[in-house]
């Protein structure tokens, strides 16, 4: 289990947050999204994050990867670091990666030239192209993507399970530290499902971590999470395992609303 | 201020009289025939009007920061400069200063008669209306370093005609005029270089492409900082002919560079594919104009510039179709990225269609770097300096990949140095 107690740069703890607040410019004034966040991931340790449309998790998990729209206060560690202060590609070179719930398309640019750029920059070294290709071909094939989208332009033209594949395919490359995986299940069919989440198994080991964010059980039925969170209000409200996503899906969220006394119209 | 811009131009144009225009034609060796070219150009000169700053043409650039303040000393002195080693692969070198006869070298397979020299302002026997307007005449009646070149008819040159023009002058005025006989085909390389604080050039190139000629055209433009300029080319498509303009604005500070194509004869093809990436207080003034003259001709123009820091990019374009030119195709695109908040650009494209039997279509665009594509990129360890590199290098790909090769080759080699300060964060 997820220990709130541990401090944040045991040598146990992949990644943490203490009390993130994250804001957003609403005309001349601040919007508060998440209301002060607490969480410990352990080596080794997948957690789960859920919660009803609009309750700001896409916000949290772009904001602890540094988007510049957002004003966030708190602290956040990955390996034992502050990396609250550093931008996104510093952050992305210590090892945090975000997989995107809509990937941005760059027209002009390869996969191949951009997959090739952004292991060099993680990798803090050039990769000769040889050892890039083999390394690239292995990758497509365990994410079952066809190697003609090897030379399309990044994201442009994709459907939707195409794009999604395509970020586990860059986690598995990219072998980051700590993984923020944005709602990677929507819009998957059964088959595209199912890959993606061994290819997250498959980047998943006994030294790094991730927080999957979600709506639904199937990817968790798939991923099996250590620890399952849920996210109401800018808060997390609640902290189990398996058993919490089986009640969800029994109940919905209104019954942890009244728990936590969440007035109605606040419960997104 | 109640100062006219008419005034500012008036008074900005370099004085010009006949005993200037003939000890330029001296020191270059003209005959008698160029120097009453020169001097009837030089009565051109004195009753071109101002620039019209109100059309689209001149509204964004002033003309009076692209004219030399004076013509007058632009005879070479000092020693012969040593021209470098010729470009490997072309037919012909040719090295072009101010005041100095053109330096040639040639390869050694360049078949005999494929091509011959002409002088730089020889008329075209297909008697191509003289430049009536201000920088046209002034080029005409001053240029003071030229070439002239002839395709034999259906020749094909194996390599280009690869033209070094120096701005090594205060006052460079360039001209090239190239004639490519029918069904013949060449390539033509003309790089601006040097230039440096208050060199100013005006110059003029004239293509005329008989019947069924096939014309690649490449114009780059690497002047040094501080070089203001004024670069027209003219082309006239004979019937079938396939012209394609490439064209490449790195450098100088105020520049405006006019490509202007007749489409002549029937069934003629021109596309004009340019890339422009400025910096600084770079201010990069395009025009391009299509001129249907006959029916069941084509066209297409493919712009793209990338203005940083508080550079401004201005692309103006015209398609005008005569009543005549029926069947006729037409297509024109503009796009701007710009870089940084201060940057600008700006974007006029026109069409003047004289008959309903066309088919023709524009388009244009102005915008910033997508945030969210850095963002995008950031989150996989690029710097922001190395995302917008990424993110022009894609901008500019679709254009450069319409490109042949060699001329791919050619423009990338311009655009990979402006590309690395981008990633490096100094553009």
């Amino acid at each position: 289990m997820s220990d709130a107690f541990l401090n944040p740069d045991h040598p146990s703890v992949v990644f943490a947050c203490r009390g993130v607040r994250v804001f957003v410019k609403d005309g001349d004034t601040e919007k508060q999204i998440v209301r002060g966040v607490d969480l410990t991931v352990r080596r080794g340790e997948k957690h789960a994050l859920m919660g009803p449309n609009g309750s700001g998790k896409s916000t949290l998990a772009a904001a602890l990867m540094g988007h510049p729209s957002y004003r966030v206060e708190g602290d956040i560690w990955l390996n034992g670091e502050r990396i609250d202060t550093l931008e996104p590609h510093e952050r992305a070179r210590r090892g945090l990666f975000l997989s995107f719930q809509y990937p941005v398309a760059v027209p002009g640019v390869t996969v191949a030239n951009f997959l090739r750029a952004s292991l060099a920059a993680r990798r803090g070294t050039e990769i000769p192209v040889r050892a890039f290709r083999q390394e690239l071909n292995a990758a497509f094939e365990t994410m079952s993507i066809d190697p003609s989208f090897i030379t399309r332009y990044l994201n442009d033209g994709f459907s939707g399970g195409e794009k999604k594949k395509l970020e586990i395919l860059q986690m598995l490359l990219l072998k980051p530290a700590f993984s923020l995986l944005d709602e990677t299940d929507s819009g998957l069919d059964i088959d595209a499902l199912k890959i993606v989440s061994d290819g997250i198994n498959l980047a998943s080991g006994p030294d790094n971590g991730l927080l999957l964010v979600t709506h639904y059980q199937r990817i968790l039925n798939h991923v099996q999470p250590d620890v399952v969170h849920v996210f109401m209000n800018g808060h997390l409200v609640r902290t189990g395992g398996m058993e919490l996503v089986t009640a969800l899906e029994e109940r919905g969220y209104d019954w942890l609303a009244e728990e936590a006394a969440i007035p109605e119209g606040s419960r997104a | 201020m109640a100062e006219t811009s008419t005034s500012v131009i008036a008074s900005a144009r370099p004085a010009l009289d006949e005993a200037l225009l003939k000890a330029v034609a001296a020191t270059l060796g003209g005959d008698a025939a160029q120097v009453s070219r020169r001097l009837e150009a030089l009565a051109r000169y004195e009753t071109a009007a101002d620039p019209d700053r109100v059309r689209h043409l001149w509204r964004f650039t002033n003309p009076a920061s692209l004219l030399p303040a004076s013509v007058a000393g632009a005879a070479a002195s000092g020693p012969v400069p040593a021209p470098a080693a010729p470009v490997a692969g072309a037919s012909v070198t040719i090295d072009l200063w101010p005041g100095r006869a053109p330096a040639v070298q040639t390869a050694e397979d360049l078949p005999v008669g494929a091509l011959t020299f002409t002088a730089a302002d020889e008329p075209f026997p297909s008697g191509k209306a003289l430049a009536s307007d201000l920088f046209g005449a002034l080029g005409d009646a001053a240029w003071n370093a030229g070439v002239g070149l002839k395709v034999a008819d259906g020749a094909k040159l194996a390599g280009p005609i690869h033209v070094r023009i120096h701005a090594s002058a205060a006052a460079s005025l360039p001209r090239l005029r190239l004639e490519v006989g029918r069904n013949a085909e060449a390539m033509l390389v003309e790089q601006h270089i040097g230039g440096g604080p208050d060199v100013c050039v005006v110059g003029r190139t004239v293509i005329s492409a008989a019947d069924g000629a096939r014309v690649r055209h490449a114009v780059v433009q690497v002047w040094e900082p501080g070089t203001s300029g004024h670069l027209a080319v003219e082309t006239r498509a004979g019937a079938d002919a396939d012209i394609l303009t490439v064209c490449g604005v790195f450098g100088g500070d105020d520049t405006k560079l006019e490509l202007g194509t007749d489409l002549a004869g029937a069934g003629a093809h021109s596309e004009i594919i340019g890339v422009a990436l400025v910096a600084g207080k770079q201010h990069a003034d395009v025009h391009t104009s299509h001129r249907h003259l006959a029916a069941h001709t084509s066209s297409r123009i493919d712009y793209k510039a990338v203005a940083g820091q508080q550079a401004r990019s201005t692309y103006t374009g015209l398609i005008r179709i005569e009543d005549r030119a029926t069947h006729c195709e037409a297509y024109q695109e503009n796009r701007n990225l710009l870089l940084s908040s201060r940057a600008r650009a700006d974007a006029i494209p026109e069409l003047e269609i004289h008959n309903q039997e066309v088919s023709c279509s524009h388009g244009a665009t102005i915008a910033p770097v997508d945030p969210e594509q850095l963002f995008y990129l950031g989150s996989r360890g690029l710097s922001p300096h190395e995302s917008m590199g990424l993110v022009v290098r894609g901008f500019l790909e679709n254009t450069l990949a319409r490109l042949p090769d060699d001329a791919r080759a050619m423009v990338e080699s311009f655009t990979a140095p402006r590309l690395a300060t981008i990633r490096e964060g100094t553009a």
